[in-house]
């Protein structure tokens, strides 16, 4: 980057008439920061566009060069926005350069912002999903990222762009199958944002979700994202635990031995390889028999005994809680 | 356990209020934010007086009173003088009003700063505050960072929240259009995502859960349901990971500021016993910064708002203290997990705010 040699803006002539304006700097500041004549130039010439109102292309150079200085200057982002509109700029150039930046700038809340007031204008989200993909590369678990994707899909609502998140998320599921972040959207396009051509069918649709989650955690039984995702399910569709009693209970277990390969598409048992008891399966066995209460309250609180004593001592005072806590419920 | 280095975290975080390189040039816009951890981290040291003489203090308060601002959409507290301009102060401010003009999360860390710093708060433009936060409030119940920008999300709500409470006054805000936003905000996991649709975050949780229980109330009447509080307890108690420390989402590494954010969220929701303390503890011991600071994680470079926010966490879950004394220098300033401060400031603000 040719950051050292860019000549200030106090240096060109075509900038000569702008009145640059100096930050105010009167009282002793806290955490003042000190500046690089760079960004001290370009700020102090950006406070004199700012007063002087200009929108003009050369605006958009000025608030480039300080956002690529400080990408969280949320003024140059609002005047450059404002800019654009006054002067009707090419907007197709600006999600261009929001490509280039975006992926920069990965964790700058104004980045993302930006894209998302330029995309409310254009009304064009075509390219925007590949878009999010591609940028999931180079961190899979942006916070931002997913925001971003989620906002394009509920914002346009539009079935093209729904018709592919399903597929998209199997790629994300075969790269990291503990993406929580993946997990998380696809509860948000399987259920929370409407029901859309071909998925009328809850039934189905819940029974696909099911089948699903039981079979990645046998590849992967302590994976906490799926187990939640589990319970989400469950839980949104007001279907009890107990329905999936026959599915949890081998993985409750020490693993066996001498278990061979079964395909059970409805109660998908442990690989091999797993590492078991599974935690989040003796909570899950836990909640089935609590809710089921009288004699069977006595196994949950074996059970929580033993993620407390044994299998989750990390989080003892939570499993001693739930025990105290179903007591106290069982003898109200 | 060793010691907490105390005068190493305080001398960082006087380091940082003295000045910042330019290579975090990047927190130019939010440097209000800043120093209140820098000051809130020597507050729960309860060290500011003895290493502030009584004329910086008076300095700091007055930069800080320099950055309310008021305009055509009411008063507030802006980042810095990042966008004020030389010459006659109000010039500028007045030429370009819009964007010189307060942001709701410098409001609510301006008020706190000057309560750490004792002041009496005579200089307040109360009715400013209250009709800034009203202009910021957007129709689905969410808050705007400034009246006229377009960000927004649960933690402006629960800085808006929080200027209310501290103010005593509610009428700036529609709670039960910013309380339709916070539910929207909840997922399946327990906790809440920064907006509508996103994914359960541990920070956003807290500004959700603060929020609600911010907000006066009833005898007996509760922000949440019985099963909601228990699935958010189950899942904020998820998130103490085998490190110790607490993680912001499912399935990802642990990292010091989430021991606040979770650690404080469960103490609102009157269930700070189910934390595992002394792990907690050790885990913010290792993430110590040898020349002084907490960074996010162990062997990662520290910063004034991972230091806060880890003292803070520490003063809610103390180790054991020893019977000669020992683990001493680990307990700190007690904690009001509402306003995010000490119980001494919290009790300064509701008592001085005019």
């Amino acid at each position: 980057m040719a950051k050292a040699t860019k000549p200030l803006y106090s240096s060109l002539d075509e900038w000569a008439d702008v009145q640059p304006l100096d930050q105010y700097e009167k009282v002793n500041p806290l955490a003042p920061i000190f500046y690089t004549d760079e960004y001290k130039d370009a700020t102090s010439y950006f406070r004199g566009i700012v007063k002087s109102d200009e929108m003009s292309p050369r605006v958009l150079d000025l608030t480039e060069h300080i956002i690529r200085l400080n990408p969280a200057h949320y003024t140059a982002w609002q005047y450059r926005y404002r800019t654009l509109m006054n002067i009707k700029a090419p907007l197709d150039v600006e999600l261009k350069l929001m490509d280039e930046l975006a992926v920069k700038y990965l964790k700058t809340y104004q980045v993302w912002h930006h894209r998302r007031l330029i995309l409310t204008e254009t009304r064009d989200p075509q390219r925007e999903l590949a878009f999010v993909e591609e940028s999931l590369r180079e961190d899979t678990k942006n916070y931002h990222t997913w925001s971003h994707r989620q906002w394009v899909l509920s914002h346009f609502n539009d079935s093209d762009l729904w018709r592919g998140e399903l597929d998209f998320l199997d790629t994300m599921f075969n790269q990291d199958i503990r993406n929580n972040s993946a997990w998380h959207h696809r509860f948000f396009v399987v259920f929370q944002s409407g029901v859309r051509e071909g998925e009328e069918d809850r039934e189905r649709v819940v029974r696909r979700e099911l089948t699903f989650t039981k079979q990645n955690i046998s590849f992967a039984p302590n994976n906490p994202s799926a187990w939640n995702y589990l319970r989400g399910v469950l839980e949104f569709n007001k279907l009890p635990f107990s329905t999936l009693t026959t599915f949890v209970f081998p993985y409750t277990q020490p693993t066996d031995p001498e278990a061979v390969d079964l395909v059970d598409l409805d109660n998908p048992p442990p690989s091999k390889q797993a590492e078991l008891p599974c935690p989040a399966a003796i909570e899950f066995l836990a909640d089935i028999y609590e809710s089921e209460g009288g004699e069977s309250l006595l196994k949950a609180n074996q059970l929580w005994k033993s993620l407390a004593d044994e299998h989750d001592t990390m989080r003892k005072r939570y499993w001693e809680y739930r025990i105290k806590e179903s007591l106290q419920k069982g003898s109200a | 356990m060793p010691p907490l280095a105390r005068a190493a975290h305080a001398s960082h975080s006087l380091r940082c209020v003295t000045g910042l390189p330019d290579s975090l040039v990047d927190v130019d816009a939010s440097r209000l934010a800043l120093s209140f951890y820098c000051i809130g981290s020597l507050d729960i040291l309860d060290v500011l007086n003895e290493k502030v003489n009584t004329i910086t203090r008076n300095e700091w308060r007055k930069w800080f009173w320099e950055q309310q601002t008021s305009g055509p959409h009411g008063s507030g507290f802006k980042p810095s003088s990042f966008m004020t301009g030389q010459g006659p102060a109000s010039e500028f401010e007045e030429s370009s009003p819009e964007y010189s003009c307060p942001h709701v999360i410098m409001t609510y860390t301006a008020l706190l700063s000057l309560a750490i710093l004792r002041d009496n708060f005579a200089g307040l433009d109360r009715p400013g505050i209250v009709a800034f936060l009203r202009g910021c409030q957007r129709e689905d119940g969410s808050f705007r960072t400034t009246p006229q920008g377009t960000e927004s999300d649960l933690r402006t709500v629960y800085c808006a929240f929080a200027i209310s409470s501290m103010l005593n006054d509610w009428s700036g805000v529609d709670v039960d259009r910013a309380k339709a936003f916070i539910a929207l905000c909840r997922t399946y996991e327990g906790g809440y995502g920064q907006e509508p649709s996103c994914e359960a975050q541990g920070g956003t949780t807290y500004t959700a859960i603060a929020s609600l229980y911010l907000v006066p109330r009833s005898e007996g009447e509760e922000p949440l349901t019985a099963a909601e509080r228990e699935q958010t307890i189950r899942w904020l108690s998820s998130n103490q990971d085998e490190s110790g420390g607490f993680r912001g989402r499912t399935g990802k590494a642990a990292d010091a500021c989430y021991c606040f954010w979770c650690g404080a969220s469960l103490r609102i929701l009157g269930r700070d016993d189910l934390v595992n303390g002394l792990a907690l503890v050790k885990f913010l011991d290792s993430c110590q910064f040898k020349f002084g600071g907490i960074s996010k994680a162990p062997g990662e470079h520290p910063d004034p708002y991972h230091t806060y926010l880890s003292l803070a966490a520490i003063a809610m879950y103390p180790p054991p203290l020893g019977e000669s004394g020992s683990n001493a220098s680990w307990h700190l300033a007690p904690i009001d997990p509402l306003l995010n401060a000490t119980q001494a400031t919290a009790r300064w603000i509701r008592d001085h705010v005019p």
